[in-house]
């Protein structure tokens, strides 16, 4: 573990923090938190009940679900839980059955609010994410209050924060040092009659399960002449004149079957248990599953986002790379809606690559000119895909759809499942890429680029971490295997995490203005120009009719006191810079178009003209989306009512995923 | 003891030594005349009727207490609303585990409003418990078989439709709110007994414009003709209020998802929303399977139509011409199969070689199936999400989705038109029923509408479930069809053992195992997932006999097999070579096959040992010896 405690202050581009005194102010204890070292499971949990615990009139820890080993998954809404509006506070639901069913909970506050979801460690070895999360929570609750910006969002927006995905896959990870990226699994593996009796070991009994190698003429693996502690792995072609060895995770035959690790606690890959694309395939490791969403933990994500519909970002860190997947892997470019991919790339795309310092593709920058650039790669020998939109998709910013040999790849993949099935910009981002994370590394000239980065961040964590993060190689005889050495990278510090400290710390800081970007993205709507107009008012009776031919006789009844007939007529309007849903969103089962609703106390209302609840369709947002033609932001509604004397009457606005609001109405 | 075909070259006397383990059941009691009184008197249900959850989870709970040394009762997991699904496990346990022996899976009431599925499962359940002291037949397929019985599969709508009043086509799903209607608001508008008269009918209110009246004898509401000058009417829609003020009626009923779309395979958004096995209901139905794999046959109970939906293996794609042509052979063909048997059945579906036992197997079951039935039609059933199509093609276990009873047409039908007229079916109402069915309209004050009509619709139990009086008449038949299929679960024996002298002391051992019974050991379908256990014969020699290793290919005596309806003659039982002293194989529905062995013998006397294991089909054992004179 480093020694070396990293205070550094995160760089923050280009944000002007105003100090502005909210009249809600909080007793809240800032919980102090060190990137300094991996949260793990425990440590996270810990954290977020603390959060939770300090700052109760913002956020509210919901547990999801349970992983298989029974450890909960916890999201943590932060929210102000005390504006808001949800439609049911304000229906009155008369006559029910007498059966008296109870299957619709009241719905929470935060629900009437655009939701976001960041998450982390759907794969247990890549907690990364987690730190990332846990960031992202420290800035937004330590920042209410204090930031205009960030007390905005969390008044009116819903954040929705699951640090771990997979619990046991980063328990084991983290706090026993057994990197499993699956999720866990009671599974007789090697159908020898025992359940998980053999994974690796740390058979050196240092503490940590690094690797062992050792001489094998059939090995893949040879010495690095530069900085012998360097294992080189060879392509299955390259040919030698060194040593070779094999390399393997610490880890001996535990039920003397002949075989190690082979009946694992690892479970299955979470990342190929969803539904879109999903087929059932046993090569992969672990499989997919036996039906789609049959893990406790994507199966409680999966209920989550059944529940809350008011979802319209979401983002899935993974490790590694330092770059960004948007929608789809499992299908090509056509089967998005071009508004939608405008959306991803032209304004998330465009501020993604810009914060993580990567070039912008000229047609982001200059998308007036789309026709051109069309024109231009219709020229070159580039997939059809690109050509068709304009540009090729940039490092930074990809699909994980094979464009150039126009190959789906993978399955079953939680980014395309919420896009295609919940209408959400749903992102994965594969956290780390050391060169851009690490300012400053000096990377060796090298053909192969990989090694020269291994070979930079040894020298790093020598100078910076007191190499505490590799194990010096030394002898060691494995019953199996023969004379060797165990080292290496220490598992947690396997080349696919952030280091812990200042990378750390730079890595989370990017990655926190970008979701503080998309959240500022989110639809807001309103309730504006409200206007009542009476046209008549006086006492009424009740009164039935009944034709005989062109006579029309009245049978008046009881008196029913003073009414007004009013005209009432109002603005809604999305403020906010995207749309209340995806182009195709509101169609999709389970979403559906905004509403207005004219509510007063039923006996006392009348509808003349317009019905109780008018459909909007979806309300476009103000920002104006590159070669799409956006919806209208704003809705006239219009009603003419009867309504008696001195009774309270409101506008109440329900967009799935653009807020509810309520707006009292005056008539004089 | 057997007896057994014999054939010597030279003299040899051979022995047989039966080693079958069989528990041999004495039972107590035996049934004065077949298909007569057995133990519905040791344990009266009354039948005329549908019961709550309560109730009928109270009566298998009453005869598991009756009968445990037979049953076992349990919760498969709970409900949206935190009922438990009860299932019982019928078998005799003292000879052996449930999960070891080859299982039959029955499930009732998937959707909420087809209780009679409830009805039916209890009765399998009842009839196989109280007839077991009393019928052999009865009495050897819980000896040796395993039934998993869920009565009521969403339990929550099956309540509330039995207890409550409700339409014939609500509730149906589960409890999953959803919002229909799009306001915001989540299962907000139900439907309600306006009238309170325990029936939920429809709302009809006068209207001058109407196109509505009433028929001559005030019972119905018909067509008004052009030019009718009496009291209009214009139907408003299902009984009910308006509970969210939005001026519609029961716009957004109770329940979301259709459980029957929600299984994993043919899976759609569009139906099976949310997600795939969102339901706890059927999730729960689909882990229990999962975790057994012993379950070889499933039946779903259904309403209505008298349908019996079988799964079918994959068809293989033809062209439009091709298909056109099929179906005319297969329409060719039936006809003149039916000219001996009316209720054989065939299929236009063609499906390649790795499949065609499956197909032949469905075929000649849903046949017998038609036969137990009297009028239920069998067809091929579809995917779409639905229980039957996972469970056959993922598990891959043969799967029936029964569509119980259907509108009285047979019985109603006095102008043999095909089609039950308005007249004749309040014929049926009247005469039939006794007049117990219908509502008659009637004026009735609502605070939402004000004075409305209601009635002029059957009561409840009328359309989709059958009046109470109908339930045993189904009930008793599609239980027979389970216990038919259960009676033709696998069955594997050592059939016959021949042994020739080839030259000194080499000899040909040829045994013959046979299937007895129309299911394969595994299912085409099983093999395709790579979900099964072939069978073993297994052989032992004395320590003077050596087994000769040969490759355990077969040796393709017959004219390749083809399908059984078109088979003129019987080619006779395939012939394999040993693979050494494990052989393995996967016998199909009646089919013999010869495994052969050459040994080498030294000495004057041998013995060797066959022993024959199926996971689902049993097992059998022979021994036999050799001995030079």
């Amino acid at each position: 573990m480093p020694r070396k405690s990293e205070k550094g202050i995160p760089v923050i581009t280009g944000m002007i923090i105003a100090l502005v005194l909210v009249t809600l102010t909080l007793n809240a204890q800032d919980v102090q938190i060190s990137f300094d070292r991996y949260h793990g499971y425990t440590g996270t949990s810990e954290y977020l009940k603390k959060v939770n615990k300090a700052y109760p009139g913002i956020t509210e820890l919901m547990t999801t679900g349970k992983s298989t080993m029974g450890r909960p998954i916890y999201v943590l809404v932060i929210s102000n839980m005390s504006t808001g509006t949800t439609i049911d506070r304000h229906i009155d639901l008369r006559n029910k059955r007498k059966e008296n069913i109870q299957n619709v909970p009241p719905m929470k506050i935060h629900q009437g609010k655009p939701g976001h979801f960041i998450s982390g460690s759907t794969h247990g070895n890549e907690y990364t994410g987690t730190e990332v999360c846990l960031y992202i929570i420290d800035k937004l609750v330590s920042g209410y209050g204090k930031d205009e910006n960030i007390t905005a969002l969390i008044d009116s927006k819903a954040f929705y924060i699951c640090p771990v995905i997979n619990p046991d896959g980063v328990f084991n990870s983290v706090e026993t040092g057994i990197a499993q990226r699956n999720n866990s699994m009671e599974k007789d593996d090697d159908e020898d009659g025992k359940i998980n009796e053999d994974g690796p070991d740390d058979i050196d009994g240092d503490g940590f399960i690094s690797s062992f190698r050792y001489k094998d003429d059939e090995g893949r693996y040879i010495i690095d002449d530069d900085d012998p502690r360097l294992m080189i792995r060879l392509g299955s072609d390259d040919k030698t004149d060194k040593q070779r060895y094999s390399v393997i995770r610490e880890d001996i035959d535990n039920d003397k079957d002949g075989k190690r690790s082979e009946d694992s606690e690892s479970g299955l890959d979470l990342n190929r248990n969803y539904p879109e694309g999903w087929w059932k395939d046993d090569g992969f490791s672990g499989g997919s599953g036996e039906y789609p969403l049959s893990a406790p933990e994507t199966h409680a994500i999966a209920e989550f986002f059944s529940n809350y519909r008011n979802i319209l970002m979401a983002q899935f860190y993974h490790t590694s790379g330092g770059f960004t997947y948007r929608p789809m892997g499992t299908a090509p470019h056509p089967s998005l809606n071009p508004g939608d991919v405008a959306v991803f790339d032209f304004i998330m795309g465009r501020k993604y690559l810009e914060i993580i310092g990567e070039e912008v593709p000229e047609a982001w920058l200059h998308p007036d000119k789309i026709e051109q650039y069309k024109k231009e790669l219709a020229e070159t020998d580039a997939d059809s895909y690109s050509k068709s939109r304009g540009y090729k998709l940039p490092r930074g910013w990809r699909v994980s759809y094979n464009e150039e040999d126009d190959e789906r790849y993978g399955y079953g993949m939680a980014t395309d499942w919420l896009y295609a099935q919940y209408g959400i910009y749903s992102i994965t981002t594969e956290l780390w890429n050391p060169e851009a994370d690490i300012p400053g590394l000096k990377i060796p000239d090298d053909e192969n680029r990989r090694v020269a980065v291994e070979r930079a961040l040894l020298k790093y964590q020598d100078e910076n971490y007191n190499g505490d993060l590799f194990v010096e190689w030394k002898k060691f005889s494995h019953p199996e295997l023969g004379e060797g050495e165990t080292g290496g990278w220490k598992s947690l510090y396997a080349r696919n995490n952030a280091f812990p400290g200042e990378p750390l710390l730079n890595v989370c800081e990017k990655h926190w203005q970008f979701e503080l970007f998309r959240a500022g993205l989110l639809p807001e709507i309103i309730i504006k120009d409200v206007k009542s107009q009476i046209i008549f008012s006086g006492n009424t009776n009740e009164g039935t009719v009944k034709r005989n031919d062109n006579e029309f006789r009245v049978e008046q009844g009881k008196g029913k006191g003073k009414y007004h007939l009013v005209e009432i007529t109002a603005v809604i309007e999305n403020t906010g810079a995207l749309a209340s849903n995806l182009a195709e969103g509101e169609q999709l089962p389970g979403n559906r178009q905004d509403v207005a609703w004219l509510v007063a106390e039923r006996d006392n209302i009348e509808f003349i003209e317009g019905q109780p609840f008018v459909s909007l369709g979806s309300l476009g947002g103000t920002k104006k989306i590159p070669g799409v033609r956006n919806k209208p932001a704003k809705k006239e509604v219009k009603w003419i009512i009867a309504i008696k004397d001195n009774t309270p009457l409101k506008i109440v606005v329900s967009s799935l995923k653009g807020g509810t609001v309520v707006k009292e109405i005056n008539i004089k | 003891m057997k007896t057994k075909n014999i054939y010597t070259r030279i003299t040899l006397i051979i022995i047989f030594s039966l080693l079958t383990a069989q528990l041999i059941y004495s039972q107590k009691k035996m049934q004065k005349s077949p298909g007569g009184e057995h133990g519905e008197l040791d344990f009266s249900i009354n039948w005329k009727k549908y019961y709550t959850y309560e109730e009928w989870t109270g009566i298998m709970k009453d005869l598991q207490k009756k009968y445990p040394g037979l049953c076992d009762i349990g919760s498969i997991g709970k409900s949206m609303m935190g009922r438990d699904q009860l299932l019982l496990t019928i078998t005799n346990k003292s000879t052996g585990k449930h999960s070891e022996k080859t299982a039959m899976w029955v499930d009732g009431a998937i959707h909420g409003n087809e209780v009679n599925g409830i009805t039916c499962s209890l009765y399998l359940a009842w009839y196989l418990l109280t007839r077991y002291d009393y019928d052999p037949y009865v009495n050897e397929l819980v000896d040796k078989y395993t039934f998993y019985i869920l009565p009521g599969l969403n339990v929550d709508a099956n309540n509330s439709y039995v207890e409550y009043p409700n339409t014939p086509n609500n509730p149906r799903e589960t409890y999953r709110p959803e919002d229909n209607d799009g306001d915001g608001l989540y299962d907000e508008d139900l439907t309600e007994d306006v009238d309170g008269d325990g029936e939920l009918s429809d709302m009809y209110r006068e209207d001058p414009e109407g196109e509505l009246r009433l028929s001559a004898d005030g019972r119905r509401f018909v067509d008004a003709e052009d030019g009718f000058e009496g009291l209009r009417f214009t139907r408003i829609g299902s009984e009910g209020f308006d509970n969210d003020g939005d001026g519609r009626i029961n716009e957004d009923d109770i329940g979301g998802p259709d459980p029957n779309r929600n299984f994993p395979y043919g899976w759609s958004l569009e139906a099976g929303n949310p997600y795939p096995m969102s339901e706890s209901e059927t999730r729960n139905v689909f882990e229990f399977q999962l975790d057994h794999p012993n379950i070889l046959a499933s039946f779903h109970y259904h309403n209505t139509g008298r349908l019996i939906m079988f799964q079918a293996p994959p068809p293989t794609r033809l062209s439009a011409s091709q298909e056109q042509e099929l179906r005319e052979q297969t329409e060719t063909r039936l006809e003149e199969m039916r000219k001996t048997n009316k209720y054989v059945q065939l299929f236009p579906r063609r499906v390649s070689d790795e499949y065609q036992h499956d197909m032949d197997v469905q075929t000649k079951i849903v046949s017998e199936g038609a036969y137990i039935l009297k009028n239920y039609t069998p067809v091929i059933g579809g995917l779409s999400g639905q229980a039957n199509a996972a469970t056959y093609y993922m598990l891959g276990a043969y799967s029936y989705l029964i569509e119980l009873w259907g509108s009285p047409v047979t019985m109603a039908d006095t102008d043999n038109d095909g089609r039950l007229s308005d007249d004749e079916y309040m014929k049926w109402i009247d005469l039939d029923l006794a007049g117990d069915g219908w509502i008659n309209p009637h004026k009735v004050s609502h605070p939402d509408l004000g004075e409305i009509w209601i009635g002029g619709s059957a009561k409840k139990h009328m359309q989709r479930t059958p009046p109470s009086r109908y339930i045993e008449m189904e009930a008793e038949k599609n239980a027979r069809f389970v216990m038919y299929c259960a009676s033709q679960f696998p069955k594997v024996k050592i059939d016959a053992i021949k042994v020739k002298a080839i030259t000194g002391n080499i000899y040909q051992v040829d045994v013959r195992v046979e299937n007895e019974s129309e299911y394969p050991t595994s299912s085409d379908r099983s093999v395709q997932l790579k979900r099964y256990t072939p069978d073993v014969l297994q052989f032992k020699g004395s320590d003077n006999i050596t087994l000769v290793e040969t490759s355990g290919k077969d040796l393709n005596e017959g004219p390749r097999r083809r399908s059984s309806y078109f088979r003129r003659s019987d080619p006779g039982p395939e012939t394999q070579l040993s693979a050494g002293e494990k052989t393995e194989f996967r016998l199909k529905g009646k089919e013999k096959r010869v495994i052969r062995y050459f040994i080498a013998m030294d000495g004057k006397k041998g013995e060797a040992d066959f022993t024959l294991t199926s996971k689902k089909g049993g097992s059998d054992k022979e021994s036999i010896s050799i001995v030079i004179e």
